[in-house]
């Protein structure tokens, strides 16, 4: 025994301790009869998604790992071929991913942060009031491009700036800093939701809706390729109902100790005018940026978002304004391949029938208390996706719930581009923890917050993003003839 | 972590001999690891390491822990991304300000210059543009101050950590807001729990609360109690903290029992010539009389029993119990 322990590190397994109860699981569900209308297949896959979704939950291995395992387990154990399995993980929507992350580095390193901070102030005077409001109101615009990581990254020295310049005694500005960070975090994370470039979600559920319900001979079914405008028309307006309310429920919560933030808007001004004038190189990734979110809103519908993602990103590279070096350290990739594998396994999920039969007995579970349609189904989709999104990123909570949720709004008669706005949407309700959503978590490194202060806030956040979101979905979606 | 001890190569045997060395200079100091994290528990913990750490063999290190970049929770987007762009506005990345703020605790600005020399070290690491960080202030008398900011996967790893690279005599860490039960620890166990179930030193979770009438020292009469409880009872003399002794019998046929035990104790303390203010004995669950008693005094100082983590997590501990539950600062004993 004492040899044993002298040569295994026994804590190892302690600390890994997740990982080999979800591979139990797994093992476990994989050996039970195979319930009724579930094939064995779909078994396999319903198996794999809960020790996928048992991962991203505890994280006992880095998460590419599960990616990784997601690909091995369809070769495997479902035994499709390997060609076949890696052709489904480069989708549109994976290309997408990958280029907005690579603009979003390419985008943070153009240093335009001052200049953005100092139009926000000349707009909205020195009130902390009209200032937080300002910067919502400008990060959230941005980010519904953008990215809200991109954002959350350039805004953040904005913010603490105009704290520390205000007081450098932490405790003096806590309401402060409070109000002026969660005013770029929540600013971001509404509007993260706005156009297909917010957030992966968005990718992933667009590449949802083609691959479970578009079909080239059916003209009817070419609703379900939802392009960029078409996204925006729907979620746009969401997220500009909800900005007026994020600082109103943010000044309700926190009492910053400033109203006024006219000595450190003085000292900002100083530092922006030592950056001197617009040199051509800001020029020239403004000019890039605005041909980029032309080429999504014009082209996309023709070369695909994804291309004209990283058509932008090499274009930022060959102009000279952003470093492979810089661009390739910047982004994640196990990100974008855990995304990959994610999206591939929700396709297994629609192929082997295994979200069928979940969405089914979801909805038997619902249809007691009356919420397997209508506004019911939504709120009750809403709720769900919200819960999910809050133990884990928002993309891996759309990539985990899509199949399922658009799997039930077929079984309940409902439209799945409501359904999958709803969820999409949802996800972004990340209010409560850290690390619901990149932004928070953005934020949250600055080391002003305290995770107390994400549950104090967020459960009103939560509360009013539902229900406007829930409004829209009843009185204006159908305006747009869904 | 890998599941076997991995082995080593020469040039890591050189280093790890070398490490060896400066560890055996180490072990004969008295060494106190604070760790920082912003909140007024943790500079209650220095304030504690500062009355403790007065004299010229203690070195008191600050560390405050930085997690390393998490690209899916920050949407792909390295969070290395945001801190070049606060450190290129001449933002202090988060951790600084705690650091210089706890080396102002313990010390004027003057006399740092007067009479400390510093010397900053810093190692490279992938992910976060800082990397590691130390800058060591070292009087003439030998006394040192070590401010550290350190990049880990996560803060309870890099506390324990830092053990490994130099041992501690005791490490301090601020009480967490809520301290949880040995199941839904194994969900979810907070930095504090952590590092206080698997750091081989002793381990004082600090609190708010610092009137009192001075030490509660707990004994249940095993070898290891009654060395833990000496151990306590010297660094309650050497900071001029009155001592009280308290064992609580489980019913009232063994309180004859608790009763002997802390009158061995007194005069074991008595022979070191360690007086004690009172010494007391209860019946009822320990954790609950303990945390009843914890109230009138400063700290409370219970002795970890050596249990292993599944009998904890099957008979519970009085150690853990009282380190959750009880409302004035707590130093574990090992």
């Amino acid at each position: 025994m004492l040899i044993v322990r002298s040569q295994v590190n026994l804590y190892y397994f302690w600390e890994k301790r997740w990982f080999f109860i979800s591979m139990a699981v797994g093992a476990a569900m994989l050996y039970l009869p195979v319930p009724e209308g579930l094939s064995q297949e779909g078994l396999i896959v319903l198996a794999m998604s809960v020790v996928a979704t048992i991962l991203f939950v505890t994280e006992p291995i880095p998460l590419p790992t599960v990616a990784l395992l997601i690909v091995v387990g369809q070769i495997l154990l479902l035994g499709i071929e390997s060609t076949k399995v890696a052709k489904s993980l480069m989708t549109d929507s994976v290309l997408f991913i990958m280029g907005s992350l690579m603009l979003a580095v390419a985008v943070v390193k153009q240093k335009l942060d001052k200049r953005i901070a100092w139009l926000i102030v000349q707009a909205t005077g020195t009130q902390t009031v009209w200032i937080c409001f300002g910067i919502s109101l400008v990060s959230g615009i941005l980010a519904s491009f953008i990215g809200e990581h991109t954002v959350a990254a350039m805004m953040l020295p904005v913010g603490i700036t105009l704290i520390s310049l205000t007081s450098e005694d932490r405790n003096k500005v806590r309401g402060l800093a409070a109000v002026v960070l969660f005013s770029i975090c929540y600013g971001c994370s509404v509007a993260g939701i706005g156009t297909p470039s917010g957030g992966a979600r968005n990718a992933i559920m667009i590449g949802y809706w083609k691959e479970f319900f578009f079909d080239p001979g059916n003209p009817d079914a070419g609703r379900y390729l939802v392009d960029y405008v078409h996204w925006m028309a729907y979620a746009y307006p969401v997220f500009l109902l909800q900005l007026p309310f994020v600082t109103m429920i943010l000044f309700l919560t926190f009492k910053p100790e400033y109203r006024n933030l006219s000595r450190a808007v003085a000292r900002l001004r100083i530092q922006v005018l030592s950056e001197g004038p617009m040199t051509p190189a800001d020029w020239m990734s403004i000019l890039l940026f605005f041909l980029v979110l032309m080429g999504w809103i014009f082209a996309s519908e023709i070369v695909g978002m994804g291309t004209v993602a990283i058509l932008g990103a090499s274009a930022f590279l060959i102009a000279g304004l952003v470093r492979w070096e810089d661009v390739n350290s910047g982004v994640n990739w196990g990100v974008v391949l855990l995304y990959a594998a994610a999206i591939s396994l929700g396709v297994q999920m629609k192929d082997t029938g295994a979200a069928q039969w979940i969405a089914e007995n979801f909805i038997g579970l619902l249809s007691p208390i009356g919420a397997d349609q209508g506004l019911g189904l939504w709120a009750a989709v809403s709720v769900l996706t919200t819960g999910v999104t809050n133990t884990m990123s928002n993309g891996a909570a759309v990539a985990v719930l899509g199949p399922i949720v658009l799997k039930v709004a077929s079984v309940a008669g409902e439209s799945p581009i409501v359904i999958g706005f709803v969820t999409a949407i949802s996800s972004a309700f990340a209010y409560l923890t850290v690390v619901g959503t990149p932004a928070c978590t953005i934020v949250f490194a600055a080391g002003y917050l305290k995770t107390s202060d994400f549950l104090k806030v967020g459960w009103r956040m939560v509360i009013m993003s539902t229900l406007l979101m829930l409004v829209a979905a009843l009185l204006y979606w159908p305006l747009l003839g869904v | 972590m890998g599941i076997w001890h991995r082995r080593t190569t020469a040039a890591e045997r050189a280093a790890e001999k070398e490490l060896e060395e400066l560890r055996e200079w180490r072990r004969n100091r008295f060494r106190i690891l604070v760790c920082i994290d912003g909140t007024d528990a943790s500079y209650e913990g220095l304030r504690f390491a500062k009355e403790i750490g007065q004299g010229d063999e203690c070195d008191i290190i600050l560390l405050y822990v930085r997690p390393i970049d998490q690209g899916l929770r920050s949407g792909g987007l390295q969070i290395r991304v945001a801190r070049e762009n606060m450190l290129e506005w001449g933002l202090e990345l988060p951790g600084v300000q705690y650091l210089k703020k706890g080396l102002a605790l313990l010390t004027e600005e003057k006399a740092m210059a007067e009479q400390w020399s510093a010397k900053h070290t810093h190692t490279n690491l992938r992910g976060d543009p800082l990397g590691d960080n130390k800058v060591e202030y070292r009087h003439e008398s030998g006394k040192s101050i070590v401010l550290k900011l350190k990049t880990a996967p996560d803060a309870a790893s890099g506390i324990l950590d830092q053990y490994e690279l130099g041992p501690y005599n005791v490490m301090i860490l601020g009480a967490p807001s809520r301290w949880q039960g040995e199941l839904r620890s194994f969900w979810d166990a907070g930095v504090a729990q952590k590092v206080a179930m698997l750091s081989p030193c002793s381990v004082l979770i600090t609190r708010e609360q610092r009137d009192g009438k001075g030490f509660l020292i707990c004994t249940n009469g095993t070898e290891h109690s009654m060395d833990a409880l000496r151990r306590a009872a010297v660094l309650a003399h050497l900071t001029r903290n009155p001592i009280t002794l308290v064992s609580v019998a489980l019913d009232k046929a063994e309180r004859g029992m608790a009763e002997q035990q802390v009158s061995e104790a007194k005069a074991m303390l008595a022979e070191d010539g360690i007086k004690v203010a009172e010494a007391l004995t209860r019946v009822g669950d320990p954790v609950a009389e303990i945390k009843k008693l914890s109230k009138d005094y400063a700290l409370t100082v219970v002795s970890d029993s050596g249990k292993s983590r599944l009998k904890r997590f099957i008979r519970g501990s009085v150690a853990f119990g009282v380190m959750g539950q009880a409302r004035n600062s707590v130093l574990n004993v090992r």
